[in-house]
């Protein structure tokens, strides 16, 4: 019995170190944001004794983030928006309107889960650059809803497959149109659903490099994650505003983390537990 | 299946139509932007680059391929990946036996532990960056401990296994999360029985907890290799450019090179479906696994 309490004392030691090296690469940068380049050379470990603004307004304004910021707001704004009305509308005709060929699409969708970015990008540089999308802020939103429209529609449909069919069948005899029982009650019963969902694909949105990359490449379309690449080379000697670029990146998805925890957690197990 | 095609058939068409209206944005998407884009670049592989353009080359391109040392090295780290699979799927699931088994502090572990997988690679490459560099924070712990520093990065044998291992230390949580949830459909008799027989942790870890989760664990086999093959890139952009020397080039940073660095977008093509093909044979296993378990059920 003692050895056993032993065990899990030494196991939970064990796991507390770990916990410890998953927060302590972000304190690193976030103490090294708030240096002077001098006091980082000299001695880059120490905690900081002042907090200072310097660096992050430096990275903000001269380093252009507050440029890249809003970029990315506008393009992960429309893309989580296209893909929560696209993704619950095809949920709901997948559920609930059995029509011939719904099973293939369903299918053809979780299909779609599995044809990576890689594969289909060089034709999709093609196909964007020939309708003139390439370079866009709408060549970007609709690649980002391409991309994440499959996970989309997956998640959705399984949402509203567990809501009865009486539900819709009332709403019918009340004389509702299917559009009408789709913005009545298909919409804030989908509420919680596209809540998580839609922090889910902001996050995917926020987080991509590679297509921001492809799709958007000249300077000023830069997104932010983008931006944070190329402040690398810029600042390779001023590593404290390099820092501050990370952190000023990292900030918002942190929030949303803190907020969003629980949602986040049952989107991503959804896919693993329905099988 | 008759009566309701009947039904079906009674609607009225604007009924009928509603159905195919409210699918269509999405299936309009995913066809222009996904499906063509797929047989586009298939085609794509077997036709020439620069002058050759659209000219057919028949398998040019995947003998380049072949030839290409690069390209065989990327095939090489797949390999790598594959050998390191295990390793990547048995941390999380470890760490949440033992979450689990309530080790003193568990309910604070899993929200430490999920964070980083909100992050972007680039963020994770780029804090890396700054704790693998060579007067960094790690080599300073590896010398207190009295051991020579590494060259993380720079060096053509470790930059592989550093980058991967900053992939796991980024997705450890999520994979922790999905391990938990199986966790939940776990039925508690059966480890009550084999504790009160006394039954070791890796007694119980082989004979209850593996067999009852074959499931999740599979799950977690194939989505963790689905992300080693595909969500690598923005570690590799941000940590190694690839190198040194190209050691750390994966399939998927190959297509990026030859696409966007290159300009030999057919060849980058002809690479992508090779992708593609491993992709495949991933999901086929995925797909094969769905049905045991939905028999199972």
């Amino acid at each position: 019995m003692r050895t056993a309490r032993l065990g899990r004392w030494v196991l939970a030691l064990l796991m507390t170190t770990l916990a410890l090296a998953t927060v302590y690469p972000l304190l690193f940068t976030a103490n090294a944001a708030m240096k002077t380049r001098r006091e980082y050379i000299l001695d880059r470990f120490s905690a900081t004794t002042t907090l200072r603004g310097d660096n992050i307004a430096n990275a903000w304004n001269s380093a252009g983030m507050a440029g890249y910021f809003v970029n990315s707001l506008i393009v992960v704004g429309g893309a989580v928006i296209l893909l929560l009305l696209f993704g619950s509308m095809a949920g709901f005709a997948l559920s609930h309107l059995k029509f011939r060929g719904s099973r293939t699409l369903f299918l053809g969708c979780l299909a779609g889960l599995f044809i990576p970015f890689q594969v289909i990008m060089v034709p999709l540089v093609r196909t964007m650059t020939a309708v003139g999308l390439i370079d866009t802020y709408p060549g970007l939103v609709v690649a980002y809803v391409a991309q994440f429209l499959p996970f989309t529609i997956y998640l959705m449909t399984s949402y509203y497959s567990a809501i009865p069919k009486d539900i819709v069948d009332a709403a019918r005899l009340d004389g509702n149109s299917f559009y009408g029982v789709y913005r009545r009650i298909m919409l804030p019963i989908g509420l919680p659903a596209l809540l998580s969902v839609g922090v889910l694909d902001a996050l995917f949105c926020w987080n991509d490099v590679l297509i921001a990359l492809l799709m958007m490449p000249s300077a000023e379309h830069r997104t932010l994650m983008v931006g944070v690449t190329a402040l690398r080379g810029q600042y390779s000697s001023d590593i404290p505003t390099f820092a501050s670029g990370v952190i000023i990146a990292a900030v918002p998805v942190l929030a949303v983390y803190l907020v969003f925890q629980r949602r986040i957690a049952d989107a991503v197990t959804a896919g693993s537990t329905k099988g | 299946m008759t009566p309701r095609r009947a039904a079906d058939d009674r609607r009225p068409l604007g009924d009928r139509l509603a159905a195919y209206v409210l699918i269509a944005p999405a299936a309009v998407v995913l066809v222009v932007f996904r499906l063509w884009p797929l047989l586009l670049g298939v085609d794509f592989s077997f036709t020439g680059d620069g002058d050759q353009d659209g000219t057919p080359v028949g398998f040019g391109n995947y003998s380049e391929l072949l030839h290409d040392p690069y390209f065989r090295i990327a095939l090489r780290n797949v390999g790598w990946l594959v050998v390191l699979l295990p390793v990547a799927v048995a941390i999380p699931g470890l760490l949440a036996t033992f979450i689990f088994l309530k080790v003193p502090g568990h309910r604070l572990y899993r929200s430490v532990y999920f964070f980083p997988a909100v992050l972007s690679p680039v963020i994770v490459g780029s804090i890396f960056n700054l704790l693998l560099s060579y007067d960094g924070p790690l080599n300073k712990l590896l010398a207190a401990v009295g051991m020579a520093p590494v060259d993380w990065l720079g060096d053509s044998k470790t930059a592989l296994f550093t980058v991967v291992g900053v992939h796991i230390w980024a997705t450890f949580g999520m994979a922790l999360v999905v391990f938990l949830a199986g966790f939940a459909t776990l039925d508690p008799s059966l480890l009550d029985a084999a504790r009160s027989d006394g039954a070791s942790l890796v007694q119980l870890i082989r004979h209850v907890i593996v067999p009852g989760l074959s499931r999740t664990i599979q799950f977690v086999f194939v989505t963790t290799m689905i992300g080693l093959l595909t969500s690598m890139f923005g570690l590799l952009y941000v940590m190694t450019s690839g190198g040194p020397g190209g050691s750390t080039t994966l399939p998927e940073y190959y297509v990026w090179i030859q696409q966007g660095q290159m300009n030999r977008p057919a060849l980058a093509s002809a690479a992508s479906t090779v992708l593609f093909l491993i992709m495949l044979v991933v999901g086929l296993g995925q797909i094969a696994i769905l049905r045991r378990s939905g028999r199972e059920d």
